[in-house]
């Protein structure tokens, strides 16, 4: 079992020692079930940590914040941001360490494992509660949680509530860190992509008109791309932010500035959005689950995504996210990888 | 629903486990109004997340043709508003007025009938309505409004629209009994006592904000924004736009100029096109949505612009809380 304590004195002493600027972290949530980030700066708020299964969060999002915070600076604090990761986080960060994004000196990785369980899926929990609202969720023995409503406490098999991606998951504990709390125990998960099988069996017409009705319900809000720690683009192929405009700009540029997706919600442009930012991911989707978590409509993008895993280990034989000095799948290629497209 | 057969007809639906606004086409389908309340609020049916203006083309002689595209003519009913949603529409109504009348928002609101649902028990956990000045059974920019009485609705007309509703819809009603209009108070005054997210005395805030302008407050508290657009797309009464042209083909020339929801939380916002942006980092956009809520909708339509409905908190990824957000204003710096 994960003590919370040695979580809260590991952060401690690093905070301490001035060896973090902060550590990003989870505490009580204000309102509700799910926890909030935090950003701890001195050692006396440790206190206000929190690990338990409703720590869904992917807080490595924050480092690409970090990074631009830094950017600004004239002489920017140079020591590393503490953050506290799980399984899934970890490999995100190695994504970003793969692609030089960060180096490794500017994160200090409080590695925390999920041991036997995983985290929560608010959905199901309340789906599961039906009318009753849940106060707290912890880990119980023998795969159970122990979930605390107004009515008390009841215990619910943890497979029942684990988020999708928990119940495939293939490193329960992190890849990389700097310390780890917890054992690297195994959990007997599910077959890797099990959840892509579904809709894999589907004809193509099927597929588009799932596609189709999905996607007609997105309201654009750009979340999924906003939670996700792979999409720090400066300049995203939505946006027009750095249009780089000097004096002699014509009005005639301005205006007929490149638009590659408009802006209406309609089946058109939400696919296109949608896929390119799928193909964006390419070799670089950990499955963390948190575009679906964030989409307010439940969109299933988790599927899309995924996909891309999928095709990164069947084609290319590609892990992703596990080794931080492995090259990136696209800006890589080995002798062996397949030609038959080649025409 | 037959006699509606005039009228186009909104009511909440339950698709898997959410509720939105969808139309119901056939008299057959049963409106289900035992939901809590739906994620994009109906304001989406009066202010369209995309609307278009006008459609341009150059004919063969190189002439070209603009054609205004108006809403169509059909009468609308919206069933099962919560009064959050329809007092946000009133509050919309005075920003689409004054000295400019929109058009395009006028003439689907002139042509929708609102019947509200008054909420027995808060629809969510967020809900905050009587701290801006609202009620679970406000009747601000209703029509109808209905109390669900367990076994019965209790239809209150409030307009003259909600007079031609209920008169076209005669047989299906009674008249109320006295025990009827008794239990509709006794529930009333029972749903405001169940709000439980509640700030005492928020009258000071627009005062409190204006000197808060340049405070490092707003950094801390942006700290997490992840600038998606979910607190303003799902807000019932944000309704900044952008306008664009939608070129279809340029030779010859086929496009549409076409409204779109748009955030004041996404970074380009106020980008210039001189590149300048007056508000490029989270905390200005953070604070501006807290003004413009709080402080300048105040200053303009003496109303605060949140109608306590609770989406921005219920659906925000990080956990930005709004309420928390004012607890911490109005004590700040004491």
């Amino acid at each position: 079992m994960v003590k919370i304590e040695s979580l809260r004195e590991e952060a401690k002493n690093l905070l301490k020692e001035g060896k973090v600027k902060y550590i990003i972290g989870y505490e009580s949530g204000p309102n509700g079930l799910l926890p909030k980030p935090i950003f701890i700066k001195k050692p006396e708020e440790v206190e206000k940590l929190i690990w338990d299964p409703t720590c869904v969060f992917n807080l490595t999002r924050f480092l690409a914040d970090e990074k631009r915070r830094k950017a600004k600076e004239k002489q920017p604090d140079q020591r590393p941001v503490g953050v506290i990761a799980k399984g899934c986080d970890s490999r995100a960060i190695v994504i970003l360490l793969q692609e030089k994004f960060i180096n490794r000196n500017d994160v200090y990785i409080l590695g925390v494992s999920c041991e036997k369980e995983g985290v929560l899926d608010e959905r199901k929990l309340a789906r599961k509660l039906k009318n009753r609202k849940p106060k707290k969720v912890e880990f119980g023995e023998k795969d159970n949680f122990i979930v605390t409503t107004e009515e008390g406490k009841i215990e619910i098999p943890a497979k029942e509530l684990l988020a999708d991606r928990c119940l495939e998951c293939k490193a329960n504990f992190p890849v990389i860190y700097d310390v780890l709390i917890g054992e690297k125990t195994q959990r007997d998960g599910e077959k890797p992509f099990k959840a892509l099988e579904k809709i894999e069996s589907l004809s193509q017409e099927e597929k588009w008109n799932f596609w189709k009705e999905e996607l007609s319900k997105c309201i654009r809000c750009y979340a999924c791309r906003s939670v996700c720690p792979m999409c720090y683009c400066d300049e995203c192929v939505v946006d027009t932010i750095n249009f780089a405009v000097t004096a002699d700009t014509s009005a005639e540029e301005k205006a007929q500035k490149i638009k590659w997706i408009d802006k209406s919600p309609v089946s058109s442009e939400n696919f296109v959005y949608h896929l390119v930012r799928a193909i964006h991911l390419a070799g670089r989707c950990v499955d963390c689950g948190e575009c679906e978590r964030a989409c307010p409509l439940e969109i299933p993008l988790r599927l899309l995504n995924k996909k891309m895993e999928k095709e990164a280990k069947e084609l290319f034989g590609y892990e992703v996210g596990m080794d931080p000095t492995q090259p990136s799948l696209v800006s890589s290629f080995k002798d062996e990888d397949p030609e038959d497209f080649i025409r | 629903m037959k006699k509606l057969g005039s009228y186009k007809l909104y009511a909440p639906r339950k698709d898997e486990d959410i509720w939105n606004y969808e139309t119901i086409e056939d008299s057959e389908t049963l409106v289900d109004l035992d939901y809590q309340n739906t994620i994009v609020a109906p304001k989406k049916i009066i202010f369209p997340q995309r609307e278009i203006f006008l459609e341009f083309s150059t004919s063969n002689d190189n002439s070209l043709e603009i054609r205004e595209v108006l809403p169509d003519d059909k009468p609308v009913v919206i069933i099962g508003l919560r009064p959050c949603d329809g007092r946000a529409l009133a509050l919309m109504d005075k920003v689409f007025s004054g000295e400019f009348k929109d058009t395009y928002y006028w003439k689907r609101r002139d042509q929708a009938t609102l019947v509200g649902l008054a909420c027995n028990t808060p629809p969510s956990a967020n809900c905050f309505c009587l701290t801006v000045d609202g009620s679970p059974h406000s009747k601000e920019g209703l029509d109808i409004l209905l109390t669900d009485l367990g076994d019965k609705f209790y239809a209150e007309s409030l307009t003259e629209k909600g007079d031609k509703l209920l008169g076209e819809a005669k047989g299906l009603f009674q008249d109320p009994k006295p025990e009827d209009k008794k239990e509709v108070k006794k529930i009333q005054a029972e749903s405001d006592e169940k709000i439980s997210r509640q700030i005492k005395n928020i009258k000071n805030i627009s005062a409190k904000l204006k000197e808060m302008f340049d405070s490092p407050f707003w950094d801390e508290e942006s700290m997490f924004c992840i600038r998606c657009g979910i607190c303003t797309y799902l807000c019932p009464t944000c309704h900044c736009f952008d306008i664009n042209d939608e070129v279809a083909s340029s030779s010859p020339l086929k496009g549409k100029r076409v409204r779109t929801w748009d955030t004041c939380q996404f970074p380009d916002f106020t980008m210039h096109s001189s590149g300048h942006n007056p508000r490029p980092d989270k905390a200005s956009r953070l604070r501006q949505r807290m003004f413009h809520k709080f402080q300048y909708f105040v200053e303009l339509y003496q109303n605060f612009q949140c109608t306590g409905c609770g989406r921005c908190i219920s659906y925000c990824p990080v956990g930005i809380d709004i309420i928390k957000v004012l607890d911490k204003v109005k004590d700040y710096g004491a």
